[in-house]
């Protein structure tokens, strides 16, 4: 029973989150990138700041080519792994990425 | 590229000088047993020096600027500063050293008033002015009702961190990046706080900065109690609500904490859930740690713990664990050099692996 609601408690579904621009920027990016020594609003590193919605569709614009996805700033350093540079992003927050620039990067 | 982007972003690991909460139930039962602050950190009173110049390997005096220089009654000086230098794998090894902090603190009052503000220096902002670097991070009246005790009615109001949790210094901590307690997270607001033997009680309402560019976008409030179940354990309980245009986040979890004094080793736990609610979406997250701390020798002291962090409990896999350890050693009262590490596995460790080791210098004015 506990290994049941552990396993609930860390999710079992396949990833169903929707691939739009509010998800990419406040549940993905906002928490890996936009922490107040990098991408924030505070320090604005290289110009981006991902830790509000209207920053993150600013710096995205930049960085992201809709329906591109290997041609996109964006990925390209993630995959990379030069960014984010603290910590692992998660396999499932990149695919998510991927699926929203090459659906057409809703919401840029 | 990679060196310069890594000492840009490593600074998401460093974090302002907080108390040292591992000394809690074994050496004093409250954040206020130390420091001015009822959030702990920063100043210390008369009880705090004298923990500061036990518990060292070499002693000497604890006082500001080792006892140079002597601040009228009414004035309270001090100040931290901490330097970094180690490797980061985000998946790709880098290494890096950096500044983390230089912050003076003052408080001036008499009478349990006071006025309280930390200032220094943080990182550049890209394309801002020059003088974005000198900030202060806090700044607000406090008004305490028995300046003699650590116990009783605290009030403040002005800038500040909101008591919430274990209140632990590693930022990187999941229950403090993700848990509602992230790096320079200070709101303006107002707060009561009630801190006695047995129980305390912390309510704050905070709006976020509206001058300065902040970590904290929302509006809302936090509360903390903390209730000692006799000297050496304690349970507590946290909420935290913020909400702003495009999101509204809601904090809710229990801390506890064991000091087993045959062992001299102190357990603090933390357990959060988080329910984060977009325009369109919404995702509950769970945040978890568990830290064990035990002094080895004069000065010594060793931390190992443990974090999970769950992204979003409704995707499979989609969640991190930590085991942190970290060795501090107390040289003297102003002195301390700390060497962290950290091995992060992402989906049990199906995702991709990280971690650091960074050897830390602090200096304490």
């Amino acid at each position: 029973m506990l290994g049941s609601l552990l396993g609930a408690a860390c999710g079992t579904s396949p990833d169903d989150r929707p691939a739009t621009l509010e998800v990419v920027s406040l549940a993905v990016l906002a928490p890996t990138c936009g922490t107040v020594a990098c991408h924030s609003s505070t320090t604005n590193v290289e110009g981006y700041a991902f830790d509000t919605l209207d920053g993150a569709r600013a710096a995205l614009r930049r960085l992201v080519r809709a329906g591109a996805p290997e041609q996109s700033k964006l990925l390209e350093v993630i995959t990379s792994r030069q960014m984010p540079p603290d910590a692992p992003m998660a396999d499932q927050d990149v695919a998510l990425i991927e699926q929203w620039i090459a659906g057409g990067a809703e919401g840029l | 590229m990679r060196a310069g982007l890594i000492l840009v972003v490593l600074a998401a690991l460093g974090h302002a000088a907080h108390a040292y909460p591992q000394y809690q139930l074994s050496r004093d039962q409250t954040c206020t047993g130390c420091h001015v602050s009822p959030a702990g950190g920063g100043l210390l009173v008369e009880n705090g020096f004298a923990v500061a110049e036990s518990n060292t390997s070499f002693g000497g005096s604890s006082n500001f600027l080792h006892g140079a220089v002597e601040p009228p009654s009414w004035l309270q000086l001090g100040g931290d500063a901490r330097l970094a230098a180690g490797s980061v794998d985000n998946g790709a090894m880098g290494g890096a050293a950096y500044p983390m902090q230089a912050e003076i603190y003052a408080a001036a009052g008499a009478r349990g008033i006071t006025v309280n503000v930390t200032g220094g220096l943080r990182s550049p902002q890209d394309g801002g002015s020059a003088l974005h670097v000198l900030w202060s991070r806090e700044h607000y009246l406090m008004w305490r009702q028995d300046p003699s005790s650590p116990f009783g009615m605290y009030v403040r109001a002005g800038r500040f961190m909101p008591v919430y949790g274990l209140r632990l210094a590693e930022h990187a901590i999941y229950t403090e990046r993700y848990g509602g307690l992230p790096l320079f997270g200070e709101a303006y607001g107002a707060a009561v706080e009630y801190v006695a033997a047995g129980f305390e009680l912390h309510a704050t309402g905070f709006v976020h900065d509206p001058i300065a560019t902040a970590v904290e976008h929302g509006d809302g409030g936090a509360v903390y109690v903390e209730a000692r179940l006799g000297p050496h354990a304690a349970v507590g309980a946290e909420a935290k609500y913020s909400t702003r245009t495009e999101q509204t986040s809601t904090y809710g979890g229990l801390t506890g904490k064991l000091y087993l004094e045959g062992a001299d080793l102190l357990f603090q736990a933390e357990a959060e859930i988080i329910h984060n609610a977009l325009t369109a979406t919404s995702a509950n997250q769970l945040a978890g740690y568990l830290l064990a701390s035990r002094p080895l020798a004069d000065g010594w002291l060793l931390d190992v713990g443990v974090g999970h962090f769950t992204q979003d409990t409704a995707v499979a896999g989609l969640y991190r664990d930590s085991l942190d350890a970290n060795l501090h050693w107390f040289a003297t009262p102003h002195v301390e050099l700390l060497a962290t590490t950290r091995l992060e596995l992402l989906d049990h460790g199906a995702g991709p692996t990280g971690g650091y080791a960074l050897a830390q210098l602090h200096y304490r004015l």
